[in-house]
């Protein structure tokens, strides 16, 4: 007993506890400015909504300590049960009173919770249970749909909810599929060598799939983007370039230095397979900017055409469609370097209400608009710290349980913090989740505590386990 | 398989992110300054103060026309929440679709017509938006918002806001004050900075004459404004605002009991009353009889009550007589006769001329012997012979060309008594009367065709002559201040500021002032001594010098006209009173013309038993 205290005390991650500190910290104090309600300036007035994320965190922080309580083995064997228990509730939700559209609170009384914010717990570590099971094989079909069933039953139940900013952050899994080398191989190989009658062992999408799938997403957008612009350049005074040719011009460059560089560095086995990746690629995102442009420029409606440029904000629609993001842009845009000041908020401050949304999804804004350039920077920073902390933590785990649900809980954090900045400096659509500690929300402030919580407990622990 | 090298994915995929991130805030917040400009258009708003409107006081500091405080009740379509219809009928005290109806009224009211360069067809469009604010009602009293404002929590959407509008402590002087009446498109081009639709602006009389100074300056406020359109802070601490400034007060010659006593007296007959202190032009009072309380036409839910009916009352009480109405003067005119005879030296003090009323008809008097009795007695065919003297000079041979050259120079001394010329006074609207010239008798006889024989009806204010009352009270002035007026007018300084400069302009007619005293003793006798014809307007100690006339109307009874002025040592009061329809000047209009000025000099009136029967004589003729 005194070994494990003892060891409780020496293994804590500071870096970790330091980091998530700070933000807690950063986030009461700007949400005291955002939610700031003149009739009730005592900060930990429980009718105010600073008072009630305190609370939360309280309650998060206590269950957090309780959970530090309990054995890390102890943890990954109450894994299941606590998994049906939040599947359980996710089922329940489904069929109470819709609010906004989304049936995603279970209330209690004045009080509700969403069990969704609690199912990315669940579900990282039920994920890091199965994968964490010692006889798992990485590139059996069993283990595939396994994983596979897990996340698309959570996520399906998440869809039913339309809920659809967390059900997005649920593809944050397949990253940690990735990590773990757990291929869609057996998916691919299966029609081409079933169906087309193929012989291949594996294939190297299948063994990449995700960053293949979300880097043509991203191509995509890209090639959406740009593909109706037209640029002139100074060494062509009289053509007016169209975007897609820009695109491909760049990758064709991009290819190239490549491509020079593979030569110049590395042996003769590495540059050919270096070639020949680069080679796929270029020929693969040539095939994608050519296909998705014809398509935007030949075969779309206006009106489709429309829907996707207000999509991707090349269209204004600044009082209409885009009201909430315009106006988020303009709060944040006018913070300028150094912000309004603390309580300064002019578009984003509770009085004014320009911001909707400005508590929750769309807290940033008033961060950024009172803190300027500078203070949003150090968040950014911040934010980098922990996830790189966080991967940092996850290699060093000798359990594979304990890694896979560190990979879970840094990829839950990077799908929260760069879907919500996005949308709120205009780099992504609207999609509605939480800023992790800025955003007001008891079920998103208690899950988060949980989950950084479990993890601290796991990682202080690393020792006592096996290497699996 | 080295699944651990795939940190570096993650790795590279976290710093990638952040570095995007970090480069697009920097774009965002310090290079790009569209957002602030958008977050300008967002959030601030300019808004345009308008000052209560500059009070009128009258010569004793009087408030005359004052501002009261009143409310509209807006709402904002888009801010209505769940409407209670049948709970705001209640409160508003309206049936339940009256609720409905209003909200199309409104609507409706704004619809616009504009013709396409295209087609050249008339389309409608509705300038109405659900975001603006629209008053539900207008103008409601603070007792009537009283009962309504602390209910308005119930119904988000709608909000009360004040309009100062005008208030009259005097229900008197409609006529002079005017109006105040929603501005006019035409209106509203001229001056697209101060006003905008929906602004009141001076629609008559005084208000509408001194619109400029009395409307004030406006201010700018610069706020910022929440998204519901609320005002939530000033914008930088409200350095750029500037402060709206009210118009100075107008200090009238006006004094407002003289006037009420006016209107009074003059109720139950048509008619004016103008009174001008003749030292400086002042106007100490107008009345113009029927007139109207000035508080029935303050805001525009009065104005559709209200006005309609005033302009269809036959007697005309939104008429400005004492400006407007042009009137035969009668025998006051032949002041202006004996003037000019002196002057041009074809009478002399001692001219006689025999009452021969075969030419034209008299009243039973001994023979004048002088210009004094002829103006004492009122004689017409003294004035008669007199004046074809001055048209008749024997200038030229030919009779017609002789009478062309008397009435050339006739028309120039009429002139520089005021008369056939519009006085530069400063109320809307005032007309100049009729001096028949050579041009005028051209047009109606043909050249050379017309001589004195022909026009002699102007020899005793009669025929083509036509005064406004306003000018006949500048007659009473000139004889007063023995040749020589400053322009009438009513605003003795404008704040501190003094009157415009034109009326400190000191005007003399063509008469040496040498002739006056003469025409002044005859008015003195018409007054003071026996055979005069306004006995009645003796006051007990107070010399009154006054000519009465009598304006012969072809459509009915004659018409009894006064000028006076007192005391005659030292003049403090002119008057003019004009009587439609009330036979003999000595009968009506003098005695009214002494009450005023016993009023003016003494504060009060003496000769209960005169003032009796002028309140209780009703001349209107049905």
């Amino acid at each position: 007993m005194s070994r494990s205290l003892n060891s409780v005390r020496s293994n804590w991650d500071w870096w970790l506890i330091s980091i998530i500190l700070t933000l807690m910290l950063l986030g009461v104090i700007n949400l005291y400015s955002a939610a700031y309600n003149p009739e009730r300036t005592f900060l930990f007035d429980i009718r105010a909504l600073y008072g009630k994320q305190i609370m939360w965190m309280g309650i998060g922080i206590f269950l957090g300590v309780v959970i530090s309580l309990i054995d890390s083995e102890f943890i990954r064997k109450l894994t299941p049960a606590a998994f049906l228990v939040v599947t359980f509730l996710l089922v329940i939700v489904l069929f109470s009173r819709p609010i906004n559209g989304a049936r995603s609170w279970l209330g209690f009384g004045s009080f509700g919770i969403q069990p969704s914010e609690f199912a990315k717990v669940s579900t990282a570590l039920m994920l890091a249970f199965l994968i964490g099971q010692g006889r798992i094989k990485q590139i059996a079909k069993k283990t595939v749909f396994q994983v596979l069933a897990l996340v698309f039953g959570t996520m399906l139940l998440i869809l039913a909810q339309n809920d659809t900013g967390t059900f997005l952050v649920f593809t944050a899994f397949f990253f940690v599929m990735y990590r773990e080398g757990i291929t869609f191989d057996p998916i691919i190989l299966y029609f081409l060598n079933n169906l087309l009658g193929l012989r291949y062992k594996s294939t190297w999408v299948g063994v990449h799939f995700i960053p293949v799938l979300f880097g043509v997403i991203f191509f995509s957008i890209i090639t959406l983007y740009f593909a109706e612009s037209k640029h002139s350049f100074y060494f062509l005074p009289s053509i007016d370039v169209p975007g897609w040719a820009v695109l491909v011009g760049i990758m064709t460059v991009l290819g190239l230095v490549i491509a020079l560089f593979a030569n110049q560095l590395s042996t003769a086995r590495a540059k050919r397979r270096i070639l020949s990746v680069v080679l796929v690629s270029y020929i693969g995102s040539i095939l994608l900017i050519g296909a998705v442009s014809f398509a935007y420029l030949k075969v779309l409606q206006p009106h489709q055409k429309v829907r996707i440029d207000l999509w991707l904000g090349k269209l204004e629609d600044k009082d209409g469609e885009d009201y909430n993001r315009n106006r988020a842009l303009a709060a944040v845009g006018s913070g300028g370097f150094s912000g309004n000041g603390y309580q300064q908020a002019v578009l984003a401050s509770p009085q004014s209400n320009h911001v909707p949304e400005s508590e929750t999804d769309f807290i940033f804004c008033v961060y950024a608009e009172e803190w300027g350039f500078l203070g949003s920077l150090l968040l950014v920073f911040l934010f980098t710290a922990l996830l790189v902390r966080l991967i940092m933590i996850a290699e060093r785990q000798r359990s594979r349980f304990a890694r896979v649900y560190a990979y879970s809980v840094a990829m839950i954090i990077f799908y929260h913090f760069a879907i919500n900045i996005g949308m709120n400096v205009g780099l992504l659509p609207v999609i509605g989740i939480p800023l992790p500690f800025f955003s007001y929300g008891g079920s998103a402030m208690m899950a988060f505590s949980v989950m950084f919580f479990i993890l601290l407990k796991l990682d202080s622990q690393r020792k006592d386990v096996l290497a699996t | 398989m080295n699944l651990e090298g795939r940190r570096i994915v993650f790795l590279v995929l976290f710093i990638l992110v952040s570095i995007i991130y970090s480069v697009r805030l920097f774009y965002m917040q310090v290079i790009d300054d569209r957002w602030i400009a958008r977050a300008a258009e967002v959030s601030q708003k300019r808004i345009d103060v308008k000052p209560p409107r500059g009070i009128l006081l009258d010569r004793f500091g009087n408030k005359v026309v004052a501002n009261k405080t009143y409310y509209n009740l807006m709402f904002v379509e888009d801010k209505i929440e769940e409407l209670d219809t049948a709970a705001l009928a209640k409160l508003l005290g309206l049936e339940y679709h009256q609720i409905g109806e209003r909200f199309e009224e409104i609507r409706l009211s704004l619809d616009r017509k504009t013709r396409s360069k295209k087609s050249g067809n008339d389309t409608v469009v509705n300038d109405y938006r659900s975001y603006m604010p629209y008053a539900f009602i207008s103008e409601l009293t603070a007792e009537e918002i009283a009962g309504i404002a602390s209910e308005l929590i119930y119904f988000p959407g709608f909000y009360e806001e004040t309009v100062s509008m005008r208030d009259y402590p005097y229900p008197n002087g409609g006529n002079i004050f005017g109006y105040l009446n929603e501005i006019r498109p035409h209106e509203l081009e001229k001056d697209r900075y101060f006003y905008k639709m929906g602004d009141f602006i001076g629609r008559a009389g005084l208000e509408r004459e001194y619109e400029k100074e009395l409307r004030g300056r406006k201010g700018t406020k610069f706020i910022l404004t929440s998204a519901r359109g609320k005002a939530v802070d000033n914008f930088a601490d409200g350095k750029l605002d500037t402060f709206a400034l009210q118009g100075p007060p107008l200090q009238l010659g006006l004094d407002i009991e003289l006037q009420a006593y006016g209107e009074e007296l003059m109720k139950n007959k048509l008619g004016c009353i103008v009174a001008i202190e003749p030292a400086t032009g002042e106007i100490l009072a107008m009345v113009s009889s029927p007139s109207y309380d000035p508080n029935l036409l303050v805001g525009s839910r009065n104005i559709r009550k209200n006005y309609v009916e005033l302009n269809a009352d036959s007697l005309k009480p939104m008429f400005p007589r004492p400006l407007q109405a042009e009137y035969p003067p009668g025998s006051i005119f032949k002041l202006v006769q004996s003037l000019i005879g002196l002057q041009e030296g074809v009478i002399t003090e001692n001219s006689s001329f025999p009452c021969t009323k075969s030419l034209v008809g008299c009243h039973n008097h001994p023979t004048a012997q002088n210009v004094q009795q002829a103006i004492q007695f009122s004689c017409n065919p003294y004035f008669y012979y007199e004046t074809r003297k001055i048209i008749q000079q024997g200038k030229d041979k030919n009779m017609f060309k002789d009478a062309e050259i008397g009435l050339n120079i006739w028309e120039k001394y009429t002139e520089s008594f005021g008369l056939g010329v519009q006085l530069e006074t400063d109320i809307y609207g005032l007309r100049p009367g009729v001096i028949p010239n050579v041009a005028f008798y051209d047009r109606w006889y043909g050249k050379h065709r017309w001589a004195f024989s022909t026009i002699r009806s102007n020899s005793i204010g009669q025929g083509e002559v036509k005064l406004t009352p306003l000018q006949m009270a500048n007659l009473a002035v000139i004889m007063a201040n023995g040749g020589w007026f400053y322009t009438p007018h009513f605003v003795k300084s404008i704040g501190d500021d003094g009157p415009r400069p034109e009326f400190l302009e000191r005007h003399s007619t063509m008469v040496d002032a040498k002739y006056y005293p003469i025409v002044q003793e005859g008015m003195r006798r018409v007054v003071n001594e026996g055979g005069g014809t306004a006995r009645r307007a003796r006051i007990e100690g107070i010399v009154v010098a006054g000519k009465t006339g009598t304006a012969q109307n072809p459509h009915g009874e004659d018409h009894s006209v006064f000028i006076a002025y007192a005391p005659f040592e030292e003049p403090k009061i002119a008057i003019s009173v004009f009587i439609e329809n009330a036979g003999f000047g000595g009968t009506w209009a003098a005695p009214i013309a002494s009450l005023m000025i016993e009023k003016y000099l003494k504060r009060e009136v003496s000769d209960t038993i005169k003032e009796r029967r002028i309140l209780d004589a009703n001349l209107i003729i049905p």
